[in-house]
């Protein structure tokens, strides 16, 4: 890893010379919560944000997502991936990322989250844990790659880890903002991690916990808690990993239709239906239990949580995903 | 490359095989695609009816013969609409997806298919496959349908009743109400039709299952069934094999709609099946 350090009288610089590279995509304040936002000013930035409602898979895996336009009888792509920056994002969010990396840009590569990926200059920032983060627990409270720089604070500026020849290029362009690391840096670079390390407040122990998952299929526990969840799908939405779409072709007027694709939930009983009526998961217990499952899943493909604590924060019924697995883990021991 | 652009192809016939089931005869538009073209018993396309939506059907002519045929029953919006269409119509073809049967594994050996009503569309390929290329020992198909009506492919099926043997094909048919049609069938096949399930096919057959393979394809609830009969006579779980649906989007692992399975194991089945076997069943909760 190359560091450097970029003072804080030249962050507002930095940030004005990022617009060269692209839109700037970074949090904003909305109320009580968080977004990310097109913005022309540093000022705007939330920089000690906590978590954004929607991650920064909006970028890539859009809510709403043409794909193709219908000219005639035939398709015509709708080209897109306009460069942009997406500053700010929390290292759990770029772990999210390289799941849905995994999944899209695996074969056969996903054309538009590809165009828009390789368009996009991610710089990430440090953060402090908030009641709700658990991704210490997960290893994903650091990144070591996935951006092309990552700001840590300290006292009189920011720390930045350099992560890809693009990040290299953009340091060595605006190479009169940055300065050398002192070895005071490099003491409140450790100091801000240690005292983050000790923020944390929930962990998700992972000890054995596939196979005590697997075990505890017809635990009571899941239909506990699949009784106080309303089903409305938000965790989903807001999870950095979640990636479930339903496509659709809408006809715009007599002449034109596009194929379009959009979020879709597996808490959403037509997730698992076909032809003829017969549903995979029939019942809320079903779908709930699947969407820990598929959070919780250890293979080779990895977890597919990154411990944010979105699905937590924006869960109107307040099911806590720790809890939940912390509670199925408990019952499991004893057979049920 | 848009790996969710579909190819153009022309509709060449539809033949009615039921009131519910059309077959529809396809010809790639760009000869290069038509050419290459190329895929194993057991795969499936998306099919594409612009500015109406996508689904997933299974191919149902054997890669030894062209063109390229789809038995598609009439089951909702999209499927009804290609229903009405005809001969010279264009409508699009993504894929084959999947991973089809493990026909190379399989040479050599006993095929028993076991069909269920359209179960019987997926299979007709790899059927067709065995007798066109005589590299399977000897192939027996177990076809169970609701009535005389509902047989798909009935000229085969009777075909392969009279003269099967002569291709080294054993063909057998259960129907569960009885018409007419069916007395008079049965009377003709009396050792291959009866009324009953397709389970009831088995009783005095002798396989040697150490040399056999089985194939299953049907609604979800026979493959209980036909899996316990399987395994009662000895056949290894890692030799019996199913095709399975679930609802689909993208066919190739992003829409995530197929996935299936716990926190150990997790199966796309666009993309790890539609065809897998019975140990996968049984290490993949919630696979059937
Ligand atoms: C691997 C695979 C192979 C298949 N092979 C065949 C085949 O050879 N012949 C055949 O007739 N049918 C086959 N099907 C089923 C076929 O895909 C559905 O009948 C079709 O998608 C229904 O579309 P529709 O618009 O007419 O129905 P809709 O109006 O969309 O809905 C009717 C019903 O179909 C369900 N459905 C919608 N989309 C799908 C989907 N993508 N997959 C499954 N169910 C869906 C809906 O949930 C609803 O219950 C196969 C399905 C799969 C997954
Ligand atoms: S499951 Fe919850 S905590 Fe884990 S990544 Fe998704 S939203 Fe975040
Ligand atoms: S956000 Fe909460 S209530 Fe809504 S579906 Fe998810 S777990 Fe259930
Ligand atoms: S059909 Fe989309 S992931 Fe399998």
């Amino acid at each position: 890893m190359r560091y450097v350090k970029l003072p804080s009288e030249n962050l507002p610089e930095f940030f004005n010379r990022l617009k060269k590279l692209g839109k700037v995509y970074a949090p904003v304040q909305r109320g009580s919560t968080y977004s990310f936002e097109q913005v022309e000013y540093i000022d705007d930035v939330a920089l000690h944000y906590t978590r954004t409602v929607l991650p920064p898979k909006k970028f890539f895996v859009r809510p709403r997502d043409p794909m193709f336009k219908l000219r005639g009888s035939r398709w015509e792509e709708v080209k897109d991936g306009e460069p942009s920056v997406i500053f700010g994002i929390h290292a759990c969010d770029i772990h999210g990322l390289k799941i849905l990396d995994r999944v899209y840009l695996g074969e056969p590569p996903d054309p538009y989250y590809k165009a828009r990926r390789e368009k996009a200059f991610i710089v990430g920032i440090s953060c402090m844990p908030d009641e709700y983060c658990f991704c210490k627990s997960l290893g994903t409270d650091f990144a070591m790659d996935g951006f092309d720089l990552f700001l840590h604070e300290l006292p009189d500026g920011w720390l930045v880890r350099v992560g890809s020849v693009r990040g290299h290029e953009v340091v060595w362009e605006n190479e009169g903002l940055f300065e050398e690391v002192t070895d005071e840096d490099i003491r409140h670079f450790r100091e801000f991690e240690d005292r983050r390390a000790k923020a944390f407040k929930r962990s998700l122990n992972r000890e054995g916990l596939a196979d005590i998952l697997d075990l505890a299929f017809h635990s009571p526990v899941w239909k506990k808690y699949a009784e106080i969840c309303l089903g409305c799908g938000n965790c989903n939405v807001v999870c950095p990993t979640c990636r479930c779409y339903e496509v659709c072709d809408k006809w715009i007027n007599a002449y034109e239709a596009v194929r379009e694709r959009r979020y879709d939930s597996c808490f959403m009983e037509s997730h698992g239906l076909v032809a003829g009526g017969h549903n995979f998961r029939p019942t809320r217990l079903d779908r709930f239990r699947h969407r820990y499952y598929c959070k919780s899943y250890f293979g080779t493909e990895g977890f597919n949580c990154v411990g944010c604590g979105r699905c937590d924060e924006f869960c109107p019924a307040r099911i806590e995903h720790v809890k939940v697995l912390d509670d199925v883990r408990g019952v499991s021991y004893e057979p049920v | 490359m848009n790996p969710f652009k579909s190819h153009d192809v022309r509709i060449l016939e539809v033949r009615e095989l039921t009131p519910r089931e059309k077959l529809f005869t396809l010809r790639f538009l760009d000869p290069e695609v038509e050419e290459n073209f190329t895929f194993r018993p057991g795969q499936f396309v998306i099919v594409d009816v612009r500015g109406f939506g996508e689904f997933p059907i299974s191919i149902c002519s054997p890669p030894t013969r062209k063109p390229l045929q789809l038995c598609i029953r009439k089951a909702g919006r999209m499927t009804r609409f290609i229903h009405g269409m005809t001969e010279g119509d264009v409508v699009g073809i993504r894929g084959p997806y999947g991973n089809g049967f493990p026909v190379e594994k399989m040479e050599g050996s006993n095929l028993i298919l076991v069909a269920g009503g359209l179960g019987m569309a997926p299979l007709r390929s790899i059927l067709w496959y065995a007798i066109d290329t005589g590299r399977f020992e000897k192939t027996y198909l177990f076809y169970g349908t609701k009535s005389y009506e509902d047989i798909l492919f009935k000229d085969e099926i009777l075909y392969l009743l009279k003269h099967g043997e002569k291709l080294n094909c054993h063909v057998k048919l259960a129907y569960e109400v009885e018409t007419p049609s069916c007395i008079y069938l049965e009377r003709g096949f009396s050792e291959k039709v009866c009324r009953g399930v397709v389970t009831d096919l088995f009783r005095g057959e002798e396989f040697d299952v150490h040399n056999t393979y089985a194939l299953i394809c049907g609604p979800p609830i026979m493959y209980r069934f036909v899996i316990r009969e399987l395994l009662n006579r000895g056949l290894s779980p890692g030799r019996i094999y199913m095709t399975l649906e679930r609802r689909m989007r993208c066919g190739v692992g992003k829409c995530g709609h197929c996935i299936v399975g716990t926190s150990t194991s997790i199966k796309y089945v666009c993309r790890d099946g539609p065809v897998f076997n019975y140990w996968d069943a049984l290490s993949t909760r919630g696979l059937i």
